[in-house]
């Protein structure tokens, strides 16, 4: 309709001024092609100005229909109204009061708040003790966007005319007295009302407790972001008789961001002419400069204590902390000294190990980089490094070679070696956490999660509490070593288990050359085994001609075709091959249902109205396919699943794909695994926990709506 | 502890962790899409991967997006850059019957009068293109790096006013943003609040 005028650009800014009410005066009135858009006035809630007494002042804009200006904070779009005075020295001018917004939605999910029709921007204004004037002329420039579908800036300079006296009497009463309602009112009080602000992920969390709330079938959050702080679009997460809880994301990387000022708004219905609204200021500084309560922290490194214990039951864990109690059937008869030397050993082994990685993250982090919890086993070589590790445990289980460590069922020799057998603990301390990492126990999520973004300290102290966690049973059967007498005895039946133990670390290895098949493709699987091949022949040799019996001759060209052996392959199998093995399409094909997760693949399909379920996993992640294969693949779950119609998506964190990296993160999640189901555009989105349960999953299903709301 | 109980725990705190779909941040892929521009001609993102590219939200009625081009401020930035190899798309989301919604016609004409200087001016009356990416002014901007990431989103400067006058003191983020990219750097200030008109979606 107004698309002639387009070739008009130059005089636009101009043109489009049309108001022009640039010389002074108490009324001002914007029109545009003809119509009166918007009459501003300054009216005061005084007949007469008495010196050094404050009044009110207020700048009336007055719409035509269907025409909006803006609240303090515009909302996606538009401009807040602006006045600036022009006070003779001595004079002051308080901030705007604004009252209450109106909230509006438009097409593309753009909320705004302003006002329509009529708004009244209130400022107390104090004068000087003494004022020569009779009468005062009190001045302002004006600047406001009108909208309606298009925007137009106004501006005019304005004035009022108030005579000086004495004493004066209220003037535009009701007019004040209408507005002065629906100004926001402060904060009650906590005995009336508590808010309380916690950070989740890239999210504030808002939690209002008020008897209050039961009387207002509305309640929102109106945002006042503060500087370059972008914040999303506040939403109720839950609501109780007197307890509401918000989720307003933030946009912008304020990481350290802990709290918002705000107002929260109560009416009979949105938008209604009943409301009423309390004013949210940000608590003291002292909160917001990064450190978490102290009572929150405290259970988040009770979590990771906990988590810390579980790691021990973890399937990747259980074949190296089944050498430990191995080592304590050992001990059983041993002084209660050794065992606690070589319990502590072991402990210690377990804090280096945590200590070590806390240091590593801490320096990743202060470097810039994004963190995450088993980040090393995206790396193909640290992988395969593991494997090289986990079979040469094997091999020396099975008694193919010997190492000079723990190797031997007799008291005699430990007792010689007994320093190395500490060592040999120490190293079996760290051993059990490099391969507690995929292993995400339940706990270790959230509490991580929650140490990755807090300072270098509270990380650190994470790490421990895992750590004394991992170590717990160990350090109980140390100071207890009565309670090993509820193990069996020693005998020859221990060169058995220790065999089988070896069967156990197989098991782990062939984990491991699956994860490398999911990184680097069937190939690369192939070549890493065949290098693995070549390292065990190496152990034979050391096993069968480098004993302290065989000749030196013999030890020689053992060591130099040994040498020959694991360099050549390793160069010719690992740093050529597997090196250019690439994950072939046949090797990333998903199983029935499911397709590759991409954050368009996830926009397109919310934009289509469907419910969508994201698994986020890794072929590393053990918790993860312990979930997907009892859980997500079992019939009920799967027809569920179809029978609403959901679309099911894997996000593969397996080599670490910095996109969704950056979603778990948004999750407030180290890494995998993660579930969540979006139930619609419009809807929040919901999290599962880490172990997953049919009847959970079920149960969040049943509830999903059918059809999704829309906007 | 029974695994109920742990599951109940470990659900609520769960819980809290959720995210809304706004627009996809900095650092991710950039949405594909495939516009045509007045001669009926289409572009696509995917067309122009391996350069940077701009995007820009327009609508020649909104009084911020002509605070740009009223004095040849935005039309000297797409000189600028398209000259260095900077792909700059210029996008209309405005629906049909909405303030700025051009016809083929019309965008041509407009484009002549305000002699405009970028790539392409494209018009996505349904609002696909806009939607993908969350715009919600005129203008908005997006820069793409050439590996098709999002480096940058929100205002074209630091001064939110529909002055024209206030061009010359404000710090224009688009122009740091592909002067830190284009010299290899990492964009200081990926995201800001665009400022605006909002984009008249169907």
């Amino acid at each position: 309709m107004l698309l002639m005028r387009v070739t008009l650009p130059r005089k636009l800014s101009l043109g489009l001024c049309l108001l022009l009410a640039l010389s002074a005066r108490e009324i001002s009135a914007q029109s545009y092609q003809g119509r009166e858009l918007v009459k501003a006035t300054l009216v005061a809630d005084t007949s007469a100005i008495v010196p050094g007494k404050s009044f009110t002042v207020g700048l009336l804009l007055r719409m035509a229909p269907g025409w909006h200006t803006y609240w303090k904070f515009s909302g996606d779009a538009g401009l807040p109204t602006e006045i600036k005075w022009k006070l003779a020295p001595g004079w002051k001018a308080d901030e705007i009061e604004w009252p209450i917004p109106l909230k509006t939605n438009d097409p593309g999910d753009i909320q705004t708040y302003g006002y329509q029709d009529e708004v009244l921007l209130m400022q107390e204004i104090t004068p000087p003790p003494v004022i020569d004037d009779s009468v005062v002329k009190l001045a302002a420039e004006v600047n406001w966007l009108v909208c309606e579908k298009i925007c137009i800036p106004g501006s005019a300079n304005l004035q009022l005319e108030l005579p000086k006296s004495t004493t004066s009497a209220a003037a535009n009463t009701e007019l004040f007295a209408r507005y002065r309602r629906l100004l926001p009112q402060n904060w009650p009080g906590s005995n009336v009302a508590t808010a309380n602000w916690s950070r989740v992920g890239s999210a504030l969390r808002l939690t209002v407790t008020s008897a209050t709330i039961a009387n207002y079938p509305s309640a929102d959050f109106y945002p006042l972001p503060q500087g370059n702080t972008i914040v999303g679009h506040p939403k109720v997460q839950s609501r109780k008789s007197n307890e509401i809880v918000f989720r307003i994301p933030i946009e912008s990387a304020d990481k350290n961001l802990l709290s918002m000022q705000g107002l929260i708004v109560f009416a009979q219905r949105e938008n209604g002419s009943d409301r009423v609204a309390w004013r949210l200021a940000s608590p003291a500084i002292a909160s917001a400069a990064g450190s978490a309560p102290a009572r929150g922290t405290i259970t988040f490194l009770f979590f990771g204590f906990l988590g810390g214990l579980i790691l021990n039951l973890m399937p990747c864990v259980l074949p190296v902390i089944s050498l430990k109690i191995f080592g304590f059937i050992q001990q059983a008869g041993q002084s209660r000294q050794k065992i606690l030397r070589s319990g502590l050993a072991f402990i210690a082994g377990i804090f280096v190990w945590f200590i070590g990685l806390a240091l590593l993250l801490i320096g990743l982090k202060a470097a810039g980089r994004e963190i995450t919890w088993a980040f090393q086993f995206t790396n193909a070589y640290f992988v395969l490094f593991m494997s090289v590790v986990v079979l040469v445990f094997a091999l020396n289980l099975f008694g193919v070679f010997e190492i000079s460590l723990p190797q031997t069922a007799t008291r005699g020799l430990l007792g010689a070696t007994e320093r190395k057998g500490e060592a040999g603990s120490f190293f079996q301390g760290i051993f059990a956490t490099i391969l507690a990492t995929p292993c995400t126990a339940p706990f270790l999520g959230t509490a991580l999660g929650f140490a990755f973004s807090q300072s270098p300290a509270i990380i650190l102290s994470m790490f421990l509490a895992i750590a004394a966690g991992m170590s717990a049973p160990y350090l109980l059967l140390c100071a207890q070593p009565a309670w090993l007498r509820f193990l069996p005895k020693p005998g020859p039946w221990m060169l058995h288990v220790k065999q089988f133990m070896g069967f156990l670390l197989l098991a782990t290895l062939l984990f491991l050359l699956y994860v490398l098949g999911a990184q680097r493709g069937l190939e690369g699987a192939i070549w890493a085994s065949s290098f693995l091949l070549m390292v065990s022949i190496a152990c034979w040799m050391k096993g069968a001609f480098l004993s302290p019996t065989s000749s030196t001759r013999a030890k020689t060209i053992a060591g130099i075709t040994m040498s020959i052996l694991l360099l050549g392959s390793g160069v010719y199998f690992i740093g050529d091959k597997f090196n250019a093995a690439k994950i072939g399409p046949a090797d990333s094909q998903l199983p029935g249902e499911w397709q590759a997760f991409t954050p368009e693949r996830l926009q397109v399909e919310l934009a289509q109205g469907h419910s969508v379920f994201v698994d986020f996993t890794a072929a590393w992640c053990l918790t993860c396919k312990f979930n997907e294969k009892s859980v997500l693949e079992s019939a009920a779950v799967r027809e569920a699943f179809q029978r609403h119609g959901v679309v099911k998506l894997k996000a593969d964190w397996t080599s670490g794909d910095p996109a969704i990296t950056k979603l778990l993160q948004q999750f407030g999640r180290p890494g995998v695994p993660l579930y969540v189901l979006y139930p619609g555009k419009s809807e929040e989105p919901i999290v599962f926990p880490e172990l997953l349960t049919k009847s959970i999953i079920l149960d969040k299903l049943e509830n999903i709506s059918p059809t999704v709301a829309s906007q | 502890m029974n695994t109920k109980t742990i599951l109940t725990i470990l659900g609520s705190l769960a819980a809290t962790a959720v995210l809304a779909i706004d627009l996809p941040p900095v650092g991710s892929a950039a949405p594909d899409f495939s516009l045509p521009d007045a001669k009926g001609k289409p572009h696509s993102l995917s067309d122009y991967k391996g350069k940077y590219v701009v995007l820009e939200w327009f609508n020649p009625e909104c009084p911020f997006v002509k605070k740009h081009y009223g004095g040849g401020n935005m039309q000297k930035l797409q000189e600028q850059y398209t000259g260095k190899g900077v792909v700059w798309l210029t996008i209309d989301s405005n629906a049909p019957g909405t303030e700025g919604n051009l016809s083929p016609e019309q965008a041509e004409k407009v484009a002549n009068a305000w002699k405009t200087k970028q790539t392409a001016l494209l018009l996505d009356p349904e609002g696909k293109a806009g939607r993908a990416y969350g715009a919600k002014n005129t203008p908005n901007m997006v820069i793409i790096s050439p590996e098709g990431k999002i480096v940058y989103e929100g205002a074209i400067d630091s001064k939110a006013t529909p002055n024209p006058g206030d061009i010359p003191s404000s710090t224009n983020y688009v122009k740091v943003a592909l002067d830190e990219s284009l010299s290899g750097k990492p964009v200081s200030n990926p995201t800001t609040k665009p400022y605006g008109c909002s984009v008249k979606y169907k």
